[in-house]
């Protein structure tokens, strides 16, 4: 047995006062948290101020008709917005259409199905996907999606699809290549690392042992991931499909490479078309300063952060329901 | 050394076992779990399983319905009889395995999903049933575990909201209502007051009229009064099997003796 010493070095009777270290520390720390917290609301409202003023212009000169009208005519000053808006929409919905359950295969695939030393290679691999600059995929989509479409994919979806009633109007006209589709399906290629990657994390993160006892009642891997995993990561999920929703709308450069740049709007998905981000980024740098048409750009912008802002509202009204009791 | 310590009730009465385990060994990659076991579970008879942290015991029941299955790297070699068929071999179903040997963990587990839920999603992973025998299902498995008069009027709830002894109870019923043969229990009632625990040994001594019972526990105590024939483990050998009576009173090998005495684990 060791004995513990008889007699414990008494401490120096330190005093009891605040002393200055901690005092001005704590004073310094919290006033420079606080400043970088109140600079995010700064910087939003600095945002929106500057779109809505700049576009107060074309906003004030065809009123709500801007939304609904589907002319872009610079040299009558005509402007509307309706069918880059379409195109923003349309684009992201093929975006996820193709990118969810894509995603989804990957997450279950590296989650549950794959060795373990492959799938941290394709989980790696999903990460550099992410990293890929947007110009790449622009010209890679250019140069390689854009033929393979015109010439193969979309003469072979209209032979097939184009006279089924109803969605029929989706495969029609002439493959040109450039269009929604393309610009949808190069826009699912960038958003399913996001995607995929929130679905690996939250489908390691449940408990083995709640896996285990519906595996222990005989439940296939598939059946587990259905009833189990899906509903108890749903929240999750729906948060990475909004990550990925966020980065479509938004998305410029890939989008302008492929879309067409038309002011077109139809049913068919092989026409070019245009997205609010496209149509900016290719009609900013032929704007004069102070012209109506530059206004209309900003007004386009504004729009486009009102839908990312509607899409992250529903998405959270939608989660806040869909949680289990 | 290895030599395993039979009664005579075991001898020769092979015929009425649920799981007969003969030379079964364990690998979890290149650490050997499970060394040289052979071991016979009565039908209709709790099989109560000891031994200190890390002898094997709970890997043993992870053989029995193959959970080993799910993770790469671990693997069994021998025999463990089941209905007339080797259930280590690559032929057998495992998700039909496992709806005739269910299994009870640790901790209670329900699915994030309603109490009524919880217990028609194994039945329904097997069976097609209709919505009025399903209803009937819930109810009897429910009122098996004695869980029935504190949730009939809260079904549709979910189970999370149930306290951790009614959670355990749960999932007992939820591992029943796919009618196995047999049940394992990997310490059910660790994580568990005394009076859930009670209550889960009382429904022990209920259920073995009509299943086979493996169980898993670190509390001696639970499986002298719970087991019919208790065996030992120690380092991933099976040391003794007898009688709970006899092993608890005239236990044959140092080890058990040494074990059951509280010199060590």
């Amino acid at each position: 047995m060791m004995e513990l010493p008889s007699t414990l070095t008494a401490r120096d009777g330190t005093a009891l006062d605040r002393n200055a270290r901690g005092q001005y520390g704590d004073i310094i720390f919290g006033m420079i948290a606080r400043l970088a917290g109140w600079s995010i609301l700064l910087v939003m409202a600095g945002i929106v101020i500057v779109l809505v003023r700049g576009g107060w212009s074309a906003f004030s000169t065809f009123g709500p008709a801007f939304i609904t009208s589907t002319a872009w005519n610079p040299i009558s000053h005509n402007f509307g917005a309706a069918t880059s808006i379409f195109g923003t929409l349309a684009t992201t919905v093929v975006a996820l259409a193709f990118a969810v359950p894509f995603a989804f295969g990957v997450a279950f695939w590296l989650v549950e199905l794959a060795p373990a030393t492959l799938a941290r290679f394709i989980e790696t691999a999903v990460q550099l996907l992410a990293a890929v600059p947007s110009i790449i995929f622009g010209m890679w989509g250019f140069f390689i999606v854009v033929p393979f479409m015109a010439h193969y994919v979309e003469p072979v979806l209209t032979h097939y699809l184009g006279h089924v009633p109803g969605i029929g109007l989706l495969f029609h006209g002439a493959p040109y290549g450039t269009g929604l589709l393309s610009g949808g399906l190069i826009l699912a290629i960038m958003v399913t690392p996001f995607i995929c990657s929130v679905m690996t994390d939250v489908f390691v993160s449940i408990p083995a042992v709640l896996k285990e006892s519906a595996f222990g009642l005989g439940a296939t891997r598939w059946e587990v991931m259905r009833k189990i995993v899906l509903p108890w990561s749903r929240q999750a999920v729906m948060g990475g499909i909004m990550l990925g929703t966020g980065r479509a709308l938004g998305e410029t450069m890939a989008v302008t490479f492929v879309i067409g740049n038309s002011n077109h709007l139809g049913w068919s998905l092989f026409a070019p078309g245009n997205t609010i981000a496209s149509l900016i980024a290719l009609e900013f740098p032929e704007s004069a300063a102070g012209s109506l048409k530059l206004s209309a750009l900003l007004a386009l912008g504004a729009i486009l952060m009102v839908i990312s802002f509607i899409t992250l509202a529903c998405s959270r009204i939608f989660l806040r329901r869909g949680i289990p009791g | 050394m290895n030599k395993i310590i039979m009664d005579d009730s075991m001898v020769g009465n092979t015929a009425v076992s649920a799981l007969a385990i003969s030379n079964l060994d364990f690998w979890y990659g290149t650490n050997h779990a499970l060394k040289n076991i052979s071991l016979d579970f009565p039908l209709r008879q709790v099989t109560g399983m000891i031994g200190p942290s890390g002898c094997g015991k709970s890997t043993l029941l992870r053989v029995l319905n193959r959970m080993y299955d799910l993770y790469p790297g671990q693997r069994a070699t021998g025999q463990v009889l089941f209905d007339g068929r080797n259930i280590l071999s690559p032929g057998v179903d495992v998700n039909v395995l496992r709806s005739r040997i269910g299994m009870v963990f640790q901790k209670p587990t329900p699915f994030p999903m309603s109490i009524y839920d919880n217990i028609a999603f194994g039945v329904h992973l097997h069976e097609r049933i209709s919505r009025a025998d399903l209803d009937q299902r819930v109810e009897s498995v429910l009122r098996r575990v004695a869980l029935w008069n504190e949730v009939k009027d809260r079904l549709n709830t979910s189970a999370a909201a149930l306290s951790g002894g009614q959670q355990q109870r749960l999932c007992i019923a939820r591992t029943i209502a796919t009618r196995p043969e047999v049940i394992l229990l990997d310490e059910p009632t660790s994580a568990l007051d005394p009076i859930s625990t009670a209550r889960i040994e009382e429904l022990l001594d209920e259920l073995k009229q009509e299943f086979s019972i493996a169980i898993v526990t670190h509390n001696l105590q639970q499986a002298a009064r719970c087991a019919d024939r208790v065996a030992f483990f120690y380092m991933g050998e099976l040391v003794e099997v007898d009688t709970a009576d006899r092993m608890f009173t005239a236990p044959q090998a140092k080890r058990t003796q040494d074990y059951i005495t509280g010199r060590f684990g």
